[in-house]
Formats: C-alpha cells, structure tokens, sequence
C-alpha cells in the first residue's frame, strides 16, 4: 500500500542559525493509507509540529516529506494549498469555526475552496449524520462545545480527504463529549477510508488507533 | 492564485463579501461615512462646476447679446458702416456710460447706465419687476428708466418715482431683475436702462472715456454663421481698435472664475477624501486584525492570501460603489441649491444633469483614495500565519509597505494628482497643493513619531494620571500618530485658510479705507474741472483734492510685434494690454510710485513719446527699458519709448496709472480728468452737491465699493470656511473609528486599573492629560505650517502685508479642542466603568 504521509529524517527548528532551537531531529515514519495512527509524547516533544509540516503549513528546516507520493518540502504557498485543499482535513484543538457563519455555511467553506459550488445539500446531509440537523442555520455562538466540534470535524471531513490531521481534537472538551466526538471521528474515518494522523494526550484514545508514535525531545521513541 | 476570469471564483468572491458585509457592517461604517461625506463634497462641487459651463455653452448667444458682438469705445459706427450690417440681418445698438442717478434727499449714486433700442435684447428678455415695466423704457411720451434693486434701496424710490440722470428727470418704470447679457454691474453694483431715444433726445453724456458704443447682430440666416462673422469682421476691419466677441467669448470670464474657485473647492475636498482614507487605513486593518483568525482558518482550510485580499477589497469596493452613488445623486442636485444662492441678476438658471461621465469622474477619484489607503492594510493579511492555529497565538499585523506596495502607491498617487493637474487652469498650483499636502502629512506623522520617542525617555512621574496617559500614548496602538495627522491636517487647513481670509478682511476693512480717497471722480471734462476744483473747495477748503489727466489708448505692439501674439490670457498682468486703457502723463515722478529701474526723462521734448510702465506689468509682460512700445491714442498709432519702471500700489485706491508718458509729448492730445476727494465733511453732502452743480460729473464712492467686495469675500470665505470645518469633521470621525477601535484593549486596561484602585477622576485626568498632550504638539506644528502657508500666499500672491490675530487663532485651536475632546469622551463612555464579569470569563 502506497504511504500517505512519509517522513524521511525531517528536521525542525526556530530561531538563529547560532542558537537554534530544534524542535524535530531527523524523524522518520510514515502513515499508510486508511490507517490510524495517533501521536503521544509530553508537552513541547514537537507532537503538534509533526501535524503542522504535515499539513504543509509548516516547512521542514531538513529532509523530505511526501503526501501521497507528492514531495511537499520547498512548494510554494499556493501549491501547497491546492494538496491541503484535496488531500487534507484539519481538526483543531479550539474548533476555529467562523464566528459569523452558520454551521451549514462553516462546511461550505471547505467545499467552496475546492471549488464545488452549490454544494449546500451535501453540506447539511452531513450535519445532519452529526446529528446537527436542527443546528444547521445557528452561528458558533450558539453551539455547545460538543456541537462546535462536531461542525469542525464535519468541515474535515465534506471533501473527502485523504488524510484528516487531528491536534488535540478533545483538548476542550468533557469526557462524555470527547467519547462521543472519536467515535464520530473514527467511524467515518473508516467509512471513508481515510487516514487519520491524531496528536492527544488521552492513552485511552491513542489505545484505540492503529498505531502509536511516542514522540520525546524532538525524536521517536 | 485567483484567476480574474474564473467566473466561479469571482461569483464566490461576490457571494463572501456581500455576506461578509451584510453581518459585519457596523464595523465598516467609518468607511461608509467618511467616503459618503468627502465624495458628496466633491459631487458638489463638480455638479455646480459642470451646471454653470453647460450654462454659459448653452446660452452663449444670450450672454453676449447676438450672434456677434462689437464693441467700438467712445465713437459710435458712421452710419454707413450701421447700413452695410444691416443687410445682414437684425443691428442693436446699446450705449454703456458711468454716471450719476439721484433723487430728492437722498445722495447720487454711482450707476452704469444701459441705453438700449427697441431691439434689445436680440436673445432672451429683460426680467422686470413688475412683468411688462420692461416695455415701458421705450415710450416717447416720458422719459423712463429701469432701476436695480440696489438703486431702489439707496434712493428709496418706488415704481412711478422720479429719478434724476445727469440733471434730467426720469420716471421709475419698474426694476430690472436681470438682462440675458452679463452686466457685472448689474450684479455687484447699480445698474439701470433706459432706451436710446431717451439718451439721444437728452444729449447726455458722461463726457469721455467711460463711454462705450457697443453693436450686436442677430444674422437673417444663421446656419453659416462662421462665414458671416467672417464678412462682419471684414467690414470693420477698416478700425483695428473695435473689438469683436463671438457668443463663445462672453462667458469665458465668469468660466475662468468658476474655474479657479471650483478648483480650489475640488482641492479641499480631495483633502477630505485623503482624510477619510485615513480613517479607511486604519478600520481595515482593524478589520484585518479582529478576523486574524478567521482569516488563518481560510488559509488552512486552503484559500489563498490572494482570493482573501480580494474578497475584503471587494467588499470596500462595494461600499465605495453605494456611497458614490448616493453621494453623486444628493450632489446632482446642487445646482438648485446654486441657484437660490446666486444673485438673481446674473440671469443664470443652473440644471442639473445626471450622467455617467460625471458619476465616473466621482468614482474614479474614490477608487484611486481606496486603493491608496486600502492597499498597506489588505496586504497585511498575507502576514496571518495558519500555522498560529496550531499555538492559538496570533500577533497583530501592521501596515505592509513593501517596496512593491510603496512603488504602486507612488503611482496611485501619481495618477489621482496628474488627474486634478489635467483638469484645470491652474496646473502649477494644483501639483503644489499636492507636495504640499503630502510633505504635510508626513512631517505630522513624524511629529507623532517625535512626541512618542520624546515621552519615552522620560520614566519619574508623581501622578497616576500622567503615569497611565504616557502609558497610552507610548503604548502600539497609541491615538497620537492618527490623531496627529487627521486633526493635524484640516487644522492646518482651516488655519491657513482663516488667516488668508482674515488678512483680506482686515485689508478691505481698514488698511484700504485708512489710505484710500472718499470720493473717485471718473471723467471730468476739461473745461470744467478749474470750476468744479473752486466749487468743491468752497464746500470744505481743506478738503484734499488730486486731479490727473488721462486719454483712452490701447496696446498695438512691442518691439514691433502685435501685442496678442506675445500675451497670453493667462497672464496676470494681460489687463494692462487688452482692450482700452486710460493713460496719464507728467512731468516729474510721483512720489507714490518710486521709479526702480531706469530713469526719469527731461522736461520738453514734445516730438518723442516716453513711457513709464508700473514695474510688476513689465515683468510679467517681458518687457525691459529702452523697449518700444506702439499705442493707439485716438486713431493713432504712436510708438514711445519705455524709459522707467515704478512701483505702483494699487490698494490705497488713489490715482495710479500703469502707463504715464511725458508731459511735453501729451500735451498735444484731447483729454479729460480723473480725480480723487478726502475730506472730513460727509462725501454724501459734497457728492449731492456736486451733482446738482455739475449733472455731468460722476463720482464713486469708496467706501460703497469697499463694502460690495466685503460682502462678496466674506460669501466666498463663509463657504471655503464651511469646507475646511467638514474636512475636520471626517478628521474627527476617523479619530473617533480609532478610539472606538481601541475600546477591547482600553477597557481592559482600564478593568485592571480598576480591581487595582485607580478611580474615575484619575481615568479622566488620565485621559485628558493624553489629549491635551497630543492636542498641543500638533497644534504647535500645524499653527507653524499655517503661518508659513499663509503669510506666502497673502505677501507674495495677494502681495499684502500679513498680520498674525491672536483672537481668531486661539478661538479656532480652543472650540477645535473642545469639540475633538468631547466627541472622544463620547466614544469612550463605554469604558468608564468596565464590568468585571465579563473579564474573568473571557468574554
């Protein structure tokens, strides 16, 4: 099976070439397709960097990464958008839903970017599955926590990615609602034969995945 | 990258920014106002412009008065010649003379006096008041005379009255509201008509120069109307000395005035709208920062920094399409408004008109602000990182002035200055007031700048209030560098502009007055100007009495080539060689008028003619000493000599001449007199008593004339005024967008201080230690571009003396401080009293 996401010995670092500060040394793994991988380590390991140069909103300082077969270090900004547009969906931590959209239009968005217009049928069937059929029209303010999420996961989800990086995707939620989001999540990753990259900070969650990544100061385990 | 073409991607776009507006709008109203108010102003004055030049194009043949006019001076066409254009088509004959109307009790008063024939006028009608009292001019049973309103009210008369015209009684027929021709006069001054026969059953006349036959003709057949201007001037070519206008002439005095003023009107508004550009700058990039996120979830979500730009520009572009559209519509009606503000005696009935041209022309100028000013915030989105997502930590962006960004804005600039150059006369002024404003701009930005630099070295403070006002003013999102340059800027405006307007004032109100004479004869016969020297003297023997004796001449030639060929109509001394001019001659140099380039000829020589020209005309006309210069005097041409220059003030309204020539050598020609009075008995006694001695002398009075162009300055002064306070409203409303802006951070700061015991009274003292700290840098720096602004527009253009008022500056600094401050309490109210709940919650 072809790889969906390969890191070869890719390194990450800030600041100045004198005293930088290395935040991934030399990783190496790949995800392959429709499996299930999550990502665990202590705070500041560099688990959430690993979802970012995945996403290709981050770049690598060395090495190579490839999506799909596609090498995605040293791009330019709008080819890297266009492989995030068709290969990825990104869940966040904190939603980022669009404070002054609905959630029906919050799910367009995706679509719209992907250049498939009048899509508001599809949008609201999805919702709906979420069972968010009578939270369509409302704006993110007047969602629960739970709700909001379930919208994010869903504007993850509308374009049928490849690949759905997830950071933290229960971070702010209850137990109940966090239990409930993941086997959403997993169940229509499965459905859509998608991979699913999860950074978190829940055993119980990692426990459930294909895979785990143990990642500390910068390395694999 | 968004393709332009992709339909989709632009429907998409038009989708977002519509629904964008339609949820975020009050956040946009800065924009929305700002752009409506200075587009309004320009719509104004656009719309006025273009009503008065359609006007004056569309009835040019009123305003002249026939198809062709000629004007001959004070000798009327032989008869033969009246013949031959007859066979033309329709001849009206009109004589213009100065002269004296009075009645019982009341003291003359100086009148341009119409005398037409029953022809006049061959385009358009005499509007008279009562209706038909026009026809009333022409009986020849009682000599009648249409008056002005002016006249009616100096003389108090009514209709049916008697009035007297050089000694000869004449009944009030009715008032004259306005002729299709312009009369000037008729305008700003007294004016009356009576008809020909009258004036040449009486014999009257001024007796000289100020005298002026003029013929108009309405052609039989006026579809080849060039041909038959041709064959017109072909008939009088025999006198170069008659002038010819053609209907496209008459207006173009009035056009150049419109011209200038409405140039300037446009300037001070494009002021506004650079103003409100500001104010679009700054509410943008708000607008950027409050949706940092949104914006970073786009880009994550795949959107391009390209498309987001686009859709927010689009978004201003919409605003900017309903606000100029609404503006242009509200401004095409001012020439309705026009009309009940000009004199009625103009004759001018503006329309208003509607076009697409003109929409474009206001929108053009809006687009050109818009991307200005939208351009540094719109770029700053491509600063938003989608990775900041990931750290929930996003920096707020500035300005982006990349060099690219830096050369396109040059050229935007460029392009919206080259296009007001393009538009008007007065190109050189134009691209000056541009620099001038930009350099402006800057050196206040750079004084905010300064303020900031200066307040944060120092540290110590004792108070509270001054400890948390430097703390505002050095903070990032400071008021001071926004403040400092919109308040700054239509300070600076309404400074200059009130100190220009007051010098002038006080020029016409007491400078003048103090120097010049209380009475100006104009044309006295020779014969009897040693008797009515006696008379005058009998009356007041102290009186100071100057008599100069004068010709009419006009300007042939320099140096042997026809005067219009080397003088242009833009000229600001052209006056000095059009048309005709009164010269003087004498023996010895006025003391008034001291020579400053060459020298004072030796008494006699009768045989050559030498010429004294006033210094400022010759400059300007190109002229040097030992030049000749070929005058007509009285059918005449005659070459002289220039052989001095003199320095001539005009203002003291005494008698100056710009062309003097020797006395030996004018001693020769038929003359008459002009003279001036000062004399502590009442200029109205000596005046009516003058007249009734001596029916043909005509005389001003001075302080009348002073008091028309009072009250024509002070309506032109009202109205720049009014547009420098509108500039410094939109100046106000973008300080208070930025305050309003600011609140989030404000409010917090001020909950902080708050749980920690600062009370109100320090907040406000806090605040208006801010304010006043502010207030007073810029006032320093735009008081001194003021000065300077208007102390080389009145000593070098108006050439006065300028004078500093203490009174009216600190009345203009004073209210502007009151009101700025007053309206940012307003804005602020809502963070007086913060609630703390809110806080803990983080909402």
């Amino acid at each position: 099976m072809n790889a969906a996401i390969q890191f070869n010995n890719v390194s990450l670092s800030y600041g100045s070439k004198v005293d930088p500060v290395e935040v991934l040394k030399g990783i190496n793994f790949s995800v392959s397709s429709e499996e299930i991988v999550s990502i665990i380590g202590p705070s500041g390991s560099g688990k959430t960097s690993i979802i970012m140069l995945a996403s290709g909103l981050e770049t690598a300082t060395e090495g190579s990464i490839k999506i799909n077969s596609q090498e995605i270090v040293g791009l330019k900004e709008n080819n890297l958008s266009e492989i995030r547009r068709k290969n990825i969906g990104i869940v966040f931590q904190s939603f980022y839903l669009i404070p002054n959209l609905t959630a029906t239009e919050n799910v367009l968005l995706s679509l719209e970017a992907n250049q498939k217009y009048n899509q508001e049928e599809e949008a609201k069937k999805l919702l709906s599955e979420f069972g968010l059929s009578h939270r369509l029209d409302h704006l993110p303010s007047e969602l629960s926590g739970g709700e909001q999420q379930r919208v994010a996961i869903a504007r993850a989800l509308i374009n049928k990615p490849k690949i759905i990086l997830a950071d933290e995707p229960t971070g702010n939620l209850d137990s109940a609602n966090s239990q409930s989001m993941m086997d959403l999540l997993f169940e229509y990753t499965k459905k859509s034969k998608t991979s699913l990259v999860m950074v978190t900070h829940d055993n119980s969650i990692a426990e459930r995945c294909d895979r785990i990544i143990e990642i500390k100061d910068g390395q694999i385990v | 990258m968004v393709k332009l073409f992709d339909t989709q991607q632009l429907r998409l776009i038009n989708k977002y920014a519509i629904r964008d507006f339609s949820r975020s709008y009050k956040k946009l109203w800065v924009i929305a106002s700002t752009l409506f108010i200075s587009l309004l102003l320009l719509s104004l004055t656009f719309s006025v412009k273009e009503a008065l030049n359609n006007e004056i194009t569309a009835n040019s043949k009123e305003l002249l008065g026939g198809d062709i006019q000629l004007s001959t001076g004070i000798d009327p066409l032989p008869d033969l010649i009246v013949d031959e254009l007859k066979t033309l088509g329709v001849v009206s004959t009109a004589i213009e003379l100065a002269t004296m109307v009075s009645s019982i009790d009341m003291a003359p008063v100086f009148t341009e006096l119409r005398a037409v024939d029953d022809h006049y006028p061959l385009y358009g009608e005499i509007v008279s008041s009562p209706p038909g009292s026009a026809e009333k001019i022409f009986s020849t049973t009682k000599p009648m005379v249409l008056i002005n309103e002016s006249i009616q009210n100096l003389l108090k008369v009514k209709v049916g009255d008697d009035v007297l015209i050089m000694g000869k009684t004449f009944e009030v027929a009715g008032l004259v509201v306005s002729v299709p021709d312009i009369a000037e006069s008729a305008v700003f001054g007294e004016f009356a008509i009576i008809g020909k026969a009258s004036y040449d059953k009486f014999e009257l006349s001024s007796g000289g120069s100020f005298l002026d036959y003029e013929y108009r003709l309405k052609f039989s057949n006026p579809s080849n109307a060039n041909e038959q201007n041709k064959i017109v001037e072909s008939i009088v070519a025999y006198d170069d000395t008659i002038e010819t206008r053609l209907p496209g002439e008459s207006g173009q005095r009035l056009g150049r005035v419109i011209d200038n003023f409405s140039n300037f009107l446009n300037l001070v508004s494009v002021s506004a709208m650079i103003i409100a550009g500001i104010g679009i700058s700054n509410t943008l990039l708000s607008f950027v920062n409050q949706r940092n996120t949104s914006i970073a979830v786009k880009k994550s979500i795949g959107f391009s920094s390209n498309f987001i730009q686009l859709m927010y520009f689009y978004e201003i572009i919409l605003i900017l399409i309903t606000t100029s559209i609404i503006a242009y519509l509200f401004g095409v009606f001012s020439p309705l408004l026009a009309n009940e503000l000009l004199p009625k005696s103009l004759g001018i009935d503006l329309q208003p008109t509607v076009s697409l041209i003109g929409y474009l022309n206001i929108f053009f100028i809006g687009l050109l602000v818009v991307l200005i000013f939208s351009i540094p915030s719109l770029y700053s989105i491509s600063e938003i990182k989608a990775v900041a997502l990931f750290r929930n930590t996003f920096q707020p962006v500035s300005l982006n002035f990349s060099l690219k960004n830096i050369v396109l804005l040059f050229i935007l600039v460029v392009i919206l200055t080259t296009y007001f150059v393009l538009q008007t006369e007065q190109k050189f002024y134009t691209v000056l007031y541009f620099v001038a404003f930009f350099i402006t701009m800057l050196i206040f930005y750079g004084v905010s700048r300064l303020l900031i630099s200066f307040l944060k070295k120092f540290h110590k403070f004792s108070s509270n209030g001054y400890r948390i006002a430097h703390r505002n003013i050095i903070a990032k999102k400071s008021l001071a560098p926004i403040m400092t340059v919109s308040l700054g800027i239509g300070l600076t405006l309404l400074l200059t502009l009130s100190f220009v307007a007051n010098n002038l004032k006080q020029e016409i109100s007491d400078t003048i007055p103090s120097m010049a004479p209380d009475l100006f004869f104009v044309s006295i016969d020779r014969d009897i100007q040693p008797d009515l020297e006696s008379f005058i003297k009998s009356i007041d023997p102290e009186v100071m009495l100057e008599f100069s004796p004068m010709a009419s001449a006009s300007f042939i030639s320099l140096n042997g080539t026809p005067i219009e060929e080397l003088v242009s109509e833009n000229n600001r001394s052209a006056w000095v060689v059009r048309g005709d001019r009164r010269i003087s001659w004498s023996e010895k140099p006025n003391p008034d008028n001291p020579i400053i380039e060459g020298e004072w000829w030796e008494p006699g020589n009768e045989n050559e003619m030498f010429i004294s020209m006033d210094s400022r005309a010759a400059y300007d006309l190109g002229m040097s000493i030992n030049d000749k210069i070929t005058l007509n005097i009285l059918g005449r041409d005659v070459t002289g000599t220039i052989k001095n220059f003199r320095e001539v003030d005009y203002r003291d309204i005494s008698i100056n001449f710009a062309i003097i020539i020797n006395k030996a050598f004018a001693n020769k020609l038929p003359y008459e007199y002009i003279g001036t009075l000062k004399s502590d008995v009442s200029s109205n006694d000596i005046l009516a008593r003058v007249v009734e001695q001596f029916p043909n002398v005509s005389a001003i009075k001075v302080d009348r004339i002073l008091s028309q162009v009072s009250g024509v300055l002070n309506k032109i002064f009202i109205a720049v005024t009014g547009i420098s306070l509108i500039v410094i409203a939109i100046g106000l409303i973008v300080i208070v967008s930025a305050v309003l802006v600011q609140t989030t951070f404000r409010r917090y700061n001020n909950l902080i201080y708050k749980i920690l015991g600062v009370d109100f009274p320090t907040i406000l003292r806090a605040m208006t230690i801010e304010f006043v700290l502010i207030y007073l840098t810029l006032v320093f720096f735009a008081l001194s571009v003021a000065i300077a602004g208007s102390y080389l527009i009145v000593e070098n253009t108006l050439q006065l003396t300028w004078r500093f008022d203490l009174g009216l500056t600190l009345w203009i600094l004073l209210t502007t401080a009151l009101v700025s401050f007053v309206m940012i309490l307003i804005a602020n109210k809502s963070i007086f009293s913060p609630k703390v709940y809110p806080l803990i919650r983080n909402e």
